[in-house]
């Protein structure tokens, strides 16, 4: 209970007197994300370690396992940055949509359609000049990204509609009409599975540090990040965005331009995840195929929540799971482990993330009800 | 199963008991802030004690840990002559103590026995017993002689009835003290004395009522102490025949501080703002509005004045465009508006002061600078859709200044201010772009004495600025000190349209429908759903 009272006590300012107020501002949000984001992960790896312990594994033996085969050499650090790339696009996608608050989930369809675009555009480059060859599957990746959420942005803007549902119903939409294509129109020759050519070479994204995996779409990724932090903080319409998104009645009142914040953060998040499904396709597996996306939508929702939308927190977030993503691959090499302890993992970390994020106002709901209590 | 319980009496013999619930020497601090600092109180058993003091006086901090929400930092909380420690709500239901906040806990889907018995069901083995929870009802708002139809829909019910139901609920579940927070901010005048006739009543039963409240004028007429509070220390403990309106007023603010009140009236000019036959449903497609028509004139301050539900809500939300009306015109220097949106509205001169300050005056979360550039005016501090940081800060200084916000830093939230503090960064934001039209819905409201003057300086300035200032108020003082114009609505429709001089009597014959040839309506209570 002295919880709640506290928490209703007014802000004290920071006593920091030589940094400057951008430097201390970005000091406290990130004692803040660190606080909230690392609650749910120590969490997470302590029912892990509990879960590993039950099955006869040695926690800490696997977890110091995990730590060196996610980072322990520089080929690893490649690897982990590789399977970071993925959920960097679709983490920043899902924080754009949600600083508006509308609550996407389907940064997945626009990453499944953005790759097989880009696969499809990137396997007939052969004659085109060199950047040209990259920009053009890319361009074809995101607008096919933006297209996925075209219709649940206008729903939802102008009529109301939920955009969980319609979201959630567009990428089974677009994941069915995807692996349909495939099989009808751009089926790889002699392939038993169904996946398309092979890009052109000039229309890979280069790797950063051959043989590592990790190509440019990192970069690509990182730009993006920063712009959304830039946009959200200095443009006019990225204000409008934490307005409507923080105050939807205030938003309304003031003539804040809903609507199109609404939109343009649904439509918006699909671009990002497009561009995203773009560099999977053109810098890692260079093809379209089934199981393209190993649910890497999700797993940006889940970095977006754990990092409360802070642009760091983001970057933070997408290497934790790209670790265990990678690290997780290669550990069974070492240790008998069963695979799944790394989604148990990933999942239970998920899910604290969310509890976490509605702790706040579950407090605030069981101070309200406290007097419902039976005396 | 437990009305045995809730039946039983006050227990505390009035004659042994002296102090039934106080404070004695409580501190309570929250960071720098000292909100409580030796505070001291002591409310005698069947007695109604007020408490009165600015916004940010630490009142709700004292009630709080008067109802264990909060503990002191310092001090101790007495009950029964007996300093103990209330470390749960739950302890003090336990001494019988209930608080009423001002966010109802009613439950809009159940009618308004189930609220009443909620969690505290007679019966036995999961069987509600509704005849003896109905029996029950009656008997508890007979005792206390209010009129309640318990099988109404709490939905349906006016904010003044479900507030009743509330108390009768802390009573029925035996609740011998009972705090109220603000109880008559939300009612029309004639709700309020209802309410003041139901806690005088209480007391007559022998029950003990501590409330705070702004208005002094009920605080002299019901209470039988009052505390004073200011900064956070007891200034003073009074009895309302030691005093008038004018020296509590001084006790609260302190010193001379008491803002200076001139009566100016304005200096209407041309037709602005021009309404006619407007009509409007609610949220739920009861029509609240009926071919309303009136107009502003630049340089003036037009009242409106209601009883809680006969449409003023509807009409606010109406002229910036939050609610469609169903039918009528509505025009701005001639040009039509009634199709426009809010933005667009804005954009032709409109301003708005919502009465929901919480929800639609500020966004609480946003820093006070976000909170004072937030408005289709943000394109004048930007270029090419980028915001401008000299041009975002120079307005925000502007706003903030205007009003004279009290602030620490204009990156802290909203809701660090106090109420009334935060309705000036509204009203500064509101004001500053020189609108046509201000349309200001309750806008002190909350707010404490000192305040209210603040704001009133700054409703007059808008209109001596050129802006046709239609304001919306429950507070028929605050209407006749400030308005050129006073006009009447009823059952959403204009009743008259009175001098601004006019009297309390002949306003209030109007809101309750009492035209010269009307017949003698009952005012609405909301049931007419």
């Amino acid at each position: 209970m002295t919880g709640t009272a506290t928490q209703g006590a007014p802000v004290a300012p920071e006593p920091t007197e030589a940094s400057t107020p951008v430097g201390r501002r970005a000091a406290t949000a990130l004692g803040r994300v660190a606080r909230h984001a690392g609650v749910p992960v120590v969490l997470a790896l302590a029912i892990g370690a509990l879960v590993l312990a039950v099955t006869g594994n040695d926690p800490l033996e696997v977890y110091g396992r995990l730590l060196s085969e996610a980072f322990g050499t520089p080929s690893r650090i490649n690897a982990t940055l590789a399977a970071t790339t993925p959920i960097l696009f679709t983490a920043v996608a899902a924080a754009f949509a949600y600083r508006a608050g509308a609550f996407t989930v389907g940064v997945e369809g626009s990453f499944v359609l953005g790759g097989l675009t880009a696969s499809v555009i990137g396997s007939q480059m052969a004659d085109v000049p060199p950047v040209l060859s990259v920009l053009l599957p890319l361009l074809g990746a995101t607008i096919a990204g933006g297209l996925v959420a075209v219709i649940p942005g206008i729903l939802r803007a102008w009529w109301g509609v939920d955009e969980v549902v319609t979201t959630l119903m567009f990428n089974f939409i677009v994941t069915g009409l995807a692996g349909w294509s495939v099989q009808s129109f751009f089926l790889a020759k002699g392939q038993a599975n169904s996946s398309t050519e092979y890009v052109t070479e000039n229309a890979e994204l280069p790797a950063l540090a051959p043989p590592g995996q990790t190509s440019i779409g990192l970069v690509i990724g990182l730009v993006i990040l920063i712009a959304y932090a830039v946009w959200m903080r200095y443009s006019t319409l990225g204000f409008e965005f934490r307005a409507v998104g923080s105050a939807p009645r205030f938003s309304a009142a003031q003539g804040l331009r809903v609507k199109t914040v609404l939109a343009t953060a649904l439509i918006g998040a699909g671009v990002i995840g497009g561009i995203g499904g773009g560099s999977h396709a053109l810098g890692l597996v260079h093809r379209y195929s089934e199981g393209f996306s190993a649910n890497f939508g999700f797993t940006g929702i889940a970095i977006a929540l754990l990092a409360r939308f802070n642009p760091i927190g983001i970057l933070v977030g997408a290497i934790l799971f790209g670790a265990l993503n990678s690290a997780g691959a290669t550990v069974q090499l070492f240790i008998d482990l069963p695979v799944q302890i790394i989604d148990v993992l990933q999942g239970t970390v998920m899910i604290f993330a969310v509890a976490v994020f509605t702790l706040p106002k579950l407090r605030r709901l069981r101070a309200a009800r406290a007097e419902w209590k039976r005396p | 199963m437990s009305t045995a319980r809730a039946e039983r009496l006050p227990s505390s013999d009035p004659a042994a008991v002296r102090c039934r619930i106080g404070a004695r020497g409580i501190s309570r601090s929250f960071g720098p802030v000292r909100a409580n600092v030796d505070v001291t109180l002591t409310v005698r058993p069947g007695t109604v004690h007020a408490v009165v003091g600015e916004n940010g006086a630490g009142k709700s901090t004292l009630m709080r840990m008067l109802y264990g929400l909060d503990q002191p930092d310092a001090g101790s909380v007495i009950v029964d002559d007996e300093e103990i420690l209330l470390s749960s709500p739950r302890a003090a239901i336990e001494r019988r103590i209930g608080l009423v906040q001002q966010e109802l806990a009613i439950i809009p889907e159940l009618s308004l026995l189930e609220n009443l018995v909620l969690g505290q069901e007679p019966g036995a083995f999961g069987r509600i017993d509704w005849k003896a929870a109905q029996k029950r009802a009656e008997e508890l708002s007979r005792s206390v002689g209010v009129a309640i139809d318990w099988s109404a829909s709490a939905a349906r019910t006016s904010i003044a009835i479900q507030q009743q139901v509330e108390i009768l609920r802390l009573v029925y579940r035996g609740a011998d003290v009972l705090i109220l927070d603000e109880p008559t901010a939300v009612l029309a005048p004639v709700q309020a004395d209802e309410l003041l006739g139901l806690l005088s009543s209480l007391r007559d039963a022998g029950r003990t009522v501590i409330f705070i409240s702004h208005k002094l004028d009920e605080v002299l007429s019901i209470a039988d102490h009052i505390t004073v509070l200011r900064s956070g220390r007891t200034i003073t403990e009074l009895e309302p025949g030691e005093i008038d309106r004018a020296g509590l007023a001084a006790f609260i603010v302190g010193d001379s501080e008491m803002p200076n009140r001139p009566t100016t009236r304005g200096n209407p000019g041309t037709v602005v703002l021009h309404a006619d036959a407007i009509s409007a449903v609610d949220d739920r497609g009861v029509t609240r509005l009926d071919g309303v028509a009136f107009e502003a004139r630049a340089g003036e301050i037009l009242g409106i004045a209601a009883v809680a539900g006969n449409g003023q809500e509807e009409l606010a939300e109406v002229l910036i465009g939050i609610r469609a009306s169903s039918s009528g015109e509505l025009s701005l220097d001639g040009q039509g508006i009634g199709r426009m949106s809010v933005r667009a509205r804005r954009r032709a001169g409109l301003a708005y002061v919502s009465a929901d300050r919480k929800q639609e005056g500020l966004a609480l979360g946003l820093s006070l600078a976000d909170n004072s550039i937030a408005s289709p005016a943000l394109k004048e501090l930007a270029r090419a859709g980028w915001l401008r940081p000299s041009a975002v800060a120079a307005r925000v200084d502007a706003v903030l200044g205007r009003a004279a916000v009290r602030f620490g830093s204009a990156s802290d939230p909203a809701s660090s201010l106090s109420g009334g503090n935060q309705q000036r960064v509204v009203l500064g934001r509101e004001t500053i772009g020189k609108p046509r039209v201000l349309i200001a819905s309750q806008p002190t409201r909350g707010v404490d004495v000192k305040g209210i003057g603040y704001i009133h300086e700054l409703l007059r300035r808008a209109r001596d600025e050129g802006a046709a200032v239609v304001l919306f108020s429950e507070e028929l003082d605050e209407l006749r000190e400030l308005s050129d114009r006073i006009l009447v609505l009823h059952r959403g429709r204009v009743a008259g349209v009175l001098d601004g001089e006019s009297s309390r009597a002949e306003i209030g014959e109007l809101m309750l429908g009492h035209t010269s040839h009307a017949s003698h309506d009952r005012p609405v209570e909301g049931e007419d759903a």
